[in-house]
């Protein structure tokens, strides 16, 4: 039998795979803290290097602008300015729970008083997301207490201060 | 640099939303012939081959082991690179640094992506920390459109001055044979385009492509013998911003954001004054509009706030007095892993006049070329004609 040269070939073979990965996360000592005292005091609690003096957020353990170790823990309010925002009007999945967002959605960067970080996040804009404006006063709303599980989506979204 | 590197050749695929015709060996092999070629080099004279692409873009891990038959690196030395969107910028820099240290005289580095294989955002969003900002993680477009936002309600811009963007980048692809998206379009066609994440269309951002790009550095000695057209690497410049500090999305930031520290770096480095007047040509990475007016301001090509203004004024065209993308630039093709070495390769076919229907019509003596890793971290590169350059 008399094989055809390989380029001559007819059919492309592509064949569909999905890989799911099981993995455990460690946030360590620094993140765990933040993250315990978001789930069960409802609290924001940002790093201060002690030479730059910077407010970090999420807390972490050396500021790398300064290459020493973060020390002073402070609590940030819980309100705060917009820095950016979008409208994003594409189904997105959220690689957290593997469903996608309903659009339109909104989401954006909030600088909590008090910290030099910003936090992005899903955005409240009912009744009308024509209310958005970049330098526009924002509120955090958590989620009711029984339904924080000890990381950022403990937060239910940032709000308007109207 | 302790010893001096040349680019001596190159080559890239011809860039596509589909290659269904090709696996990935197959792919990076039109690129490696290409360049090999381009060089007159053959593989056997080859020292090292560097590999670079998005890590598990395509579902597989270890892509310099699996195609070390088609990057020709079975019994050289070798590493693969994965730095994000800089891949293939990081994969030259890997490449001159070993070249300039005295350890290999000829360096094969290949940057490549097939990107229809995977999901591009589902990957992507395990960028994110798994704690803190992965369930609003899901794509660039998202990023970059709160850099739009931030963007016009800073500077007075509106979405016309990234249509523009828009249709510079697509009608300079339809001068390029290997761009991915070379459309002949107009504002309009911008403006009427579907809207992703406001204030990004779908015209405004760049494609997923399928393609690869592949360069051959040299020390000096070998691009002087070797090599009519060497395109001397002069300088490349790495800077990262901190872990989950993204006012690059707030443009009025004051902190010293990677992009304006490392164009300060390089400028030092090489004692540019006026970048605008140093450089002959930009190719800079953007993967959607808003990103090329930050990049304006970024380089100091024009004060903060008024990289609009150069667009508007068509400073930044092919034929403008300070040419930004002429090939069309990661808007019209993003193959990620070879994106930022295509910079690279672009910046260099312009000095060696080899830039057919898209070379800047005056003389390119200098260039530079940047790149984004995830936006938050960049590598610059600067390259020119001669080493009195």
């Amino acid at each position: 039998m008399t094989l055809a040269p390989t380029l001559q070939v007819r059919e492309f073979v592509e064949i569909p795979c999905t890989v799911d990965i099981p993995y455990r996360f460690a946030a360590g000592k620094y993140l765990s803290r933040f993250l315990v005292e978001l789930r069960d005091n409802g609290r924001f609690l940002g790093i201060r290097c002690p030479v730059c003096k910077r407010v970090q957020l999420p807390p972490r353990i050396v500021c790398a602008v300064c290459h020493v170790r973060n020390s002073e823990w402070v609590e940030l309010g819980l309100e705060g300015t917009l820095t950016a925002f979008t409208i994003m009007h594409l189904p997105l999945t959220d690689p957290t729970t593997g469903k996608p967002h309903k659009p339109p959605f909104c989401y954006g960067s909030v600088r909590l008083d008090g910290s030099d970080s910003v936090v992005d996040y899903f955005l409240n804009v009912e009744p009308s997301m024509r209310r958005l404006r970049v330098g526009m006063r924002m509120r955090v709303v958590l989620k009711p207490r029984e339904s924080r599980k000890g990381d950022l989506t403990d937060i239910l979204y940032f709000d308007p201060v109207d | 640099m302790k010893r001096n590197v040349a680019i001596i050749g190159g080559g890239q695929t011809h860039h596509a939303g589909r290659r269904p015709d090709v696996n990935q060996g197959e792919l990076v092999n039109e690129a490696v012939r290409a360049a090999l070629t381009d060089a007159q080099v053959a593989i056997d004279e080859i020292d090292a081959v560097l590999l670079g692409n998005m890590e598990f873009f395509e579902g597989t891990h270890l892509t310099d082991c699996w195609l070390v038959d088609a990057t020709g690196a079975l019994g050289k030395p070798g590493l693969k690179i994965t730095t994000g969107g800089t891949v293939g910028a990081s994969i030259v820099c890997a490449g001159v640094y070993h070249v300039a240290s005295g350890l290999f005289d000829k360096v094969l580095c290949i940057g490549f992506e097939k990107q229809e294989e995977g999901d591009t955002g589902a990957i992507l969003s395990a960028v994110a920390h798994p704690l803190y900002g992965r369930s609003v993680a899901g794509a660039a477009v998202g990023y970059f459109a709160m850099m739009g936002a931030s963007y016009m309600a800073a500077w007075g811009a509106t979405e016309v001055h990234s249509a523009m963007v828009a249709v510079k980048a697509r009608q300079n692809a339809c001068k390029n044979e290997y761009a991915h998206l070379r459309l002949n379009i107009t504002i309009d066609d911008v403006l009427s385009s579907r809207m992703l994440a406001y204030p990004i269309r779908i015209l405004d951002m760049c494609p997923a492509s399928n393609g690869a790009c592949a360069l051959v550095l040299a020390d000096q000695k070998t691009a002087e013998d070797r090599c009519a057209k060497p395109v001397w690497i002069r300088a490349m410049e790495t800077v990262h911003n901190e872990q989950f500090e993204f006012d690059w999305r707030d443009v009025t930031t004051s902190k010293p954001m990677f992009s304006r520290v490392a164009a300060h770096n390089i400028y030092k480095r090489l004692g540019v004054q006026d970048p605008a007047q140093y450089f002959d040509v930009f190719e800079i990475y953007e993967p959607a509009t808003w990103a090329e007016l930050v990049w304006y301001e970024d380089l100091g090509l024009c004060p903060r706030g008024e990289g609009f203004k150069l667009i508007e004024n068509g400073v930044t065209e092919i034929g403008g007095p300070i040419p930004v993308n002429p090939s069309g630039g990661v808007l019209s093709t993003n193959p990620i892993g070879a994106s930022a070495m295509l910079r690279i390769w672009e910046a260099a076919l312009q000095i060696r006049g080899d830039a057919g229907g898209r070379q800047v019509p005056k003389e390119v003596r200098r260039a530079l070329a940047t790149a984004y890793g995830g936006t938050n971290w960049t590598v610059l590169t600067a390259l020119s004609k001669d080493l009195e350059d």
